[in-house]
C-alpha cells in the first residue's frame, strides 16, 4: 500500500426531503459515470481480496464487488477518493452478507480453499476448519470491530481506518488488537499464551 | 513511566511512526514491552493468514457482467424477487433483512397490553430513501435481542389460479388486457404466512452498544424480555415471462404486513430502537416520521437505482417505482390490509393501466 487512501467519501449522504411524511428523491443520476471502466480496472483485484478476507469465498467476494462497483458507478464519489471508498464500502457489504447469516452455506468453496501457506513463515498453515471457524467468529464481532479488523488488515492506515468507522484514532490499535485476539481463539493454537 | 496500552504495541507493529518517542523508548528498554510486542507481532501475522485468499481474478470477464447489469438489470421490489442475477440476489438479502428491521421499529402507538395486541395493520406503503452505506448501517437486530422466525412463508409454483387461491386463500388478481409485448399463460406462485418474533435482551443491547464503544440509553422499565411479533402473507402472484425466461409482468398480492406486541406500548419499543446507536441519523429520522402518521409500511428503495412518485389506483394511492435507467417500473398499494404490486418491465404509464384495471 504506498498511496494513501481518502475515506472522506463514504459519510452517508442523508436524504433528501420534501413534502411530509414521504421521502422524495431528488438526485436524478440516471447514468453510470464514465470512468466507471478505469476505476474498475484498476480496483477490481484489490476490491475482491478485501471481501474475500472477510468471506472466504472467491464466488462470493465478486458479487459483493459487482455490488459495490455497480453503487460507485451510480455515485458521484470523487475519483481521488474512489480507492478509500470502494475498500470501505467492500468491508461493510461483505461483513454485512458474512453476518446476514444467509450466506449460500457456511462451506468455503472452491477457490483458493486448500490450505493457506504464507510464504514467508513456514509454520503458518492454517487448515480449511480454522479458516471457517475464524470466519465464524468474525461474523459474531460487533460490526466495528470486524471492519476495524479487516480495514487493517486491507492496508488502510490507523487514521484511515479511524476516518472511515468514526474512532479516535488511538482506539484503533485496540480495538484491531481485541478483535485479532478473539479471532486466534478460534484457532487451535495460539501465538500468544492466554 | 507506566508500560503502553496493548492498543499502542498494536500499533507499533504496523506503523511504529504513529507511535510517541516515549513510548517507543520505553518499549526498547523494556523486556516485558518487547515480549508483548513480539507477541502482537505473531498474533497479527496468524490473524493476516488466517484472512488471506488467494486466487487469481479474471477482471474482463467481471467488467462485462457488470457492463450487463448497468446495460440491463433493472431493481425490483423484494417481493417480485427473481433469482435470475447473483448480484440482484446480494442486494436483495439485506434488504429483506433491513425490511424486517424497518417494518418492526415502525407502527402506530397504541396502549399496552398483556397479550399480543395488533399494533399496526397496513394501510399504505412510503417509499424509505435508503442508500446501501446505510443499509449496512442498519443495527443487526440480533444484536438487540433474539429475532425467531416461526413460520417460513414456503413459496412454490402452482398449477393455475385455482390452486394458488386454495392454497392462500387470496384471489389472483386477473388482467383485464395484457399490455403489449407480454403474452402466453402465467406462471402461479403461492407462499404462506411469514412470521417472526423478536424479544427484546437489555443485556444483549447493553453488550452491543458496550462493544461498538457507545454507552446505552437505560431501556424504559418492562421493555426488556418483551416481544414483538410480524406477520407478512400469505401472497399469490402470476408472473408472465418471455420465452428467454425473463419476467415481463408481474401481479402479485400479499396480506400486508402486521406488528404485534406484548409487554409494552409500541411506542415505548419504537422509540428506544430508533435512539440505538447504529441507526443512521437520516433513516431514523425517516422511520419516525412515517410511524407517527401510523399504518404506514416503509417500503426501503435503493435510491441510487429508483426513483419513486404516487398516483391514484381506484382511489387508493399507490406508490409508483421507476428504475432509473428506464427499464423497469413497479406499482404497488394497499387496500383493506391487502397489498397488490403489478411490476415489469414496462413503462410506469402501462403498468398504472393494468393495475387500475386489475379484477
Amino acid at each position: 500500500m504506498t498511496a494513501p487512501l481518502s475515506v472522506a467519501g463514504l459519510r452517508p449522504a442523508r436524504p433528501e426531503r420534501t413534502g411530509t411524511g414521504t421521502v422524495g428523491i431528488s438526485r436524478d443520476r440516471t447514468d453510470i459515470r464514465p470512468d466507471l471502466e478505469a476505476v474498475f480496472r484498476s480496483d477490481y483485484p484489490r476490491v475482491v481480496s478485501i471481501a474475500a478476507r472477510v468471506l472466504g469465498s472467491r464466488d462470493q467476494a465478486e458479487d459483493v464487488a459487482q455490488e459495490v462497483f455497480l453503487s460507485f458507478g451510480r455515485s458521484s464519489v470523487p475519483v481521488g477518493e474512489a480507492a478509500g471508498w470502494l475498500t470501505v464500502a467492500a468491508t461493510h457489504t461483505a461483513l454485512n452478507l458474512l453476518r446476514s447469516g444467509r450466506r449460500r452455506s457456511a462451506r468455503e468453496e472452491s477457490a483458493g480453499d486448500g490450505p493457506t501457506v504464507v510464504p514467508d513463515v513456514a509454520d503458518l498453515v492454517i487448515t480449511r476448519e480454522e479458516r471457517s471457524s475464524v470466519r465464524a467468529a468474525l461474523a459474531r464481532l460487533p460490526h466495528k470491530q470486524a471492519a476495524a479488523l479487516v480495514l487493517r488488515h486491507s492496508g488502510l492506515s490507523y487514521a484511515e481506518v479511524a476516518a472511515a468507522l468514526d474512532l479516535s484514532p488511538g482506539s484503533v490499535g485496540t480495538t484491531v488488537r481485541r478483535a485479532e485476539s478473539v479471532l486466534l481463539k478460534e484457532l487451535n493454537r495460539h501465538a500468544s499464551p492466554e | 513511566m507506566r508500560h503502553p496500552s496493548e492498543g499502542v504495541l498494536r500499533r507499533l507493529v504496523d506503523e511504529p511512526a504513529g507511535v510517541t518517542d516515549d513510548d517507543r523508548a520505553h518499549v526498547a528498554a523494556c523486556p516485558a514491552c518487547l515480549a508483548a510486542l513480539d507477541t502482537a507481532r505473531a498474533d497479527a501475522r496468524l490473524v493476516g493468514a488466517a484472512l488471506a485468499t488467494s486466487g487469481a481474478v479474471d477482471t474482463d470477464a467481471a467488467w462485462a457482467r457488470l457492463s450487463t447489469t448497468t446495460a440491463t438489470a433493472a431493481p425490483r421490489p423484494a417481493a417480485f424477487s427473481s433469482r435470475r442475477s447473483r448480484w440482484r440476489t446480494t442486494v436483495r438479502r439485506p434488504a429483506i433483512a433491513a425490511l424486517s428491521a424497518v417494518v418492526l421499529v415502525t407502527g402506530a402507538g397504541v396502549a399496552a397490553a398483556n397479550d399480543w395486541l395488533p399494533i399496526f395493520q397496513t394501510e399504505r406503503v412510503d417509499p424509505v430513501e435508503i442508500t446501501s452505506t446505510d443499509l449496512v448501517q442498519v443495527p443487526d437486530l440480533s444484536a438487540y435481542g433474539d429475532l425467531e422466525v416461526t413460520k417460513e412463508p414456503a413459496p412454490e409454483q402452482v398449477a393455475d389460479a385455482a390452486a394458488a387461491r386454495e392454497r392462500t386463500g387470496l384471489d389472483v388478481p386477473e388482467v383485464a388486457e395484457l399490455p403489449e409485448g407480454v403474452t402466453g399463460t402465467p406462471a402461479y406462485q403461492a407462499a404462506g404466512v411469514a412470521s417472526a418474533t423478536f424479544t427484546f435482551s437489555a443485556a444483549k443491547a447493553a453488550q452491543a452498544a458496550a462493544a461498538e464503544g457507545e454507552v446505552l440509553p437505560p431501556p424504559p422499565a418492562g421493555l426488556d424480555g418483551s416481544s414483538l411479533r410480524l406477520d407478512a402473507g400469505p401472497a399469490v402472484a402470476a408472473i408472465w415471462s418471455q420465452p428467454t425466461g425473463v419476467p415481463t409482468l408481474v401481479v402479485a398480492r400479499v396480506v400486508a404486513p402486521t406488528v404485534y406486541s406484548s409487554g409494552v406500548p409500541f411506542e415505548t419499543v419504537r422509540d428506544y430502537l430508533l435512539s440505538l446507536p447504529g441507526l443512521p441519523d437520516g433513516l431514523a429520522d425517516q422511520l419516525r416520521d412515517l410511524s407517527a402518521e401510523g399504518g404506514t409500511l416503509p417500503l426501503p428503495v435503493p435510491a441510487e437505482l429508483v426513483t419513486s412518485s404516487t398516483a391514484d389506483v381506484g382511489g387508493s394511492e399507490a406508490t409508483v417505482l421507476t428504475s432509473r435507467d428506464g427499464l423497469f417500473a413497479g406499482v404497488v398499494w394497499v387496500e383493506d390490509g391487502v397489498m397488490t404490486g403489478v411490476a415489469g418491465t414496462l413503462s410506469a404509464d402501462e403498468l398504472l393501466s393494468v393495475a387500475r384495471d386489475l379484477s
